[in-house]
């Protein structure tokens, strides 16, 4: 029963989601309509699965002073000042809440994906290497678009932002098409799998 | 070379070009001249959605590309909806609206307003699609959206001229889209298949948009670093293939495996 019920609600609303879209009725609409809406409800409510399991998981750590407990420390000492500062005074304007973000939170994200810059420097002298054919051509490419994307190409050479563009626009945006339309067929075949019932390892257990 | 020399290279190539304008000359591409004049062409009035799409962490990336088309939407007098749909968007897209209107003079509920943040952006997109209100029933300072006159005569896409998202991930009617360097090849084929009119393409997309508006930013700044710092890169990927040919010169051209095996 606890497997067979999921099935069923899967199977229903799969179904009436597929069908839906091809019958224009206000019923049908109406119908849609109620359910995006309690979609957006039961997204909300798998926010909240989320932040409960972050905290029991870095409360345990920091209880059981497991190695780094200090930093689940910070973590859950971040997640209990924004929300008490949200239900205090708000989120919006001139709110100790936004202080926190556009002083805190937003400075020490854009730190993290900065640091990307060095990291990937660092790697690409390590690991960039023209070992072979394919990856000399690679690495050729890579240099031609890096030199394309900023205006230092242009200064050099007009050939080189005109062979950037030339990239981007036609092999590279090819190999996304085929990335997209292999993307699109999964997604199909994963969805019927999921709405006939064959697909069962998103209800957990063996 | 060490790991350290490397992390100070990177630095001093992003430091310096900020501190010292070094002015290298930029050209605007064709993606970001097609978003230009989709915003152009429309009259004065004109209702244009901006979803900030987008987290904290890439926020020096896209603020700039907001920025700009947003001073472009306001000096065309047209009518601005802004919205987040990533929770991280609706601070920084509040702000950055709200900022750039006050440059403009634009008045709150009749030049611009701003939603707020729905979760789950597929069912937010869909629902707008059928009737905003019922997404968004209020706006971000809890005022109905019937009370608002810009909003008393959009009820979906079919009154929206051009909708536009401030992205850094994956993301309908005309769309254009402002989204991170690293995430731009994801939209080529989109904007191949003319699905999207236009695309600013990260610091670059924002410092061509800022020279087409003729008000220079953080965008056309940014562009220097990231010359100096592209050069950079470059030259330690040679340098590091220099050591590497000098250091095996048995093994090259020949595959990883081959050489192992030897």
């Amino acid at each position: 029963m606890q497997r067979t019920i999921p099935i069923i609600v899967c199977f229903v609303f799969g179904l009436f989601m597929l069908i839906q879209f091809f019958v224009p009725h206000r019923i049908s609409v109406s119908a849609y309509q109620t359910v995006l809406d309690w979609m957006q409800i039961v997204f909300v409510f798998t926010l909240l699965v989320g932040v409960i399991s972050y905290a029991k998981l870095n409360a345990k750590k920091v209880t059981r002073t497991q190695t780094g407990w200090g930093y689940n420390l910070i973590g859950l000492v971040g997640l209990a000042v924004m929300v008490i500062l949200g239900l205090w005074k708000g989120t919006g304007e001139k709110t100790a809440f936004l202080w926190t973000f556009n002083n805190l939170q937003a400075p020490m994200q854009s730190t993290m994906f900065s640091l990307l810059a060095f990291f990937v420097a660092s790697a690409a002298y390590r690991g960039f290497r023209a070992r072979s054919w394919e990856a000399g051509l690679l690495l050729a490419i890579a240099i031609v678009v890096m030199l394309g994307r900023v205006p230092l190409g242009s200064f050099i050479s007009q050939w080189i932002p005109d062979a950037a563009n030339w990239i981007l626009r036609t092999p590279s945006m090819a190999a996304k098409r085929g990335i997209y339309i292999g993307i699109g067929l999964g997604t199909i075949s994963t969805s019927l799998r999921i709405i006939l019932g064959i697909e069962r390892t998103y209800l957990g257990g063996k | 070379m060490s790991r350290q020399l490397i992390f100070i290279l990177i630095a001093l190539s992003v430091a310096i070009p900020l501190v010292i304008r070094i002015g290298l000359p930029n050209e605007v591409t064709s993606e970001v001249m097609h978003v230009y004049e989709e915003i152009d062409r429309l009259e004065a009035g004109s209702v244009v959605l901006v979803s900030f799409d987008h987290e904290a962490s890439s926020l020096p990336e896209v603020k700039p590309m907001a920025q700009a088309i947003l001073h472009h939407c306001f000096a065309k007098k047209l009518k601005v909806i802004g919205l987040a749909l990533l929770a991280e968007g609706t601070a920084v897209g509040e702000q950055i609206l709200r900022a750039t209107a006050d440059e403009h003079q634009a008045v709150h509920g009749q030049d611009y307003v701003f939603l707020g943040f729905r979760p789950q952006y597929q069912a937010a997109i869909l629902g707008m699609g059928e009737d905003i209100r019922r997404v968004f029933p209020e706006d971000y300072s809890n005022t109905p959206l019937a009370r608002l006159p810009m909003m008393r005569k959009v009820k979906n896409y079919e009154d929206i001229c051009l909708i536009i998202s401030v992205s850094d991930g994956d993301m309908p009617k005309r769309l254009a889209v402002a989204t991170t360097a690293v995430m731009a090849t994801s939209f080529y084929p989109f904007l191949s298949s003319g699905q999207m009119v236009g695309l600013l393409g990260g610091l670059k997309g924002a410092a061509e948009y800022e020279m087409l508006i003729k008000k220079p930013g953080m965008g056309q700044r940014g562009m220097d670093a990231q010359s100096v710092c592209h050069l950079v890169i470059i030259l330690l990927v040679i340098a590091g293939n220099v050591g590497y040919f000098m250091k095996k010169p048995s093994t090259v051209g020949r595959p990883p495996s081959a050489a192992k095996a030897k």
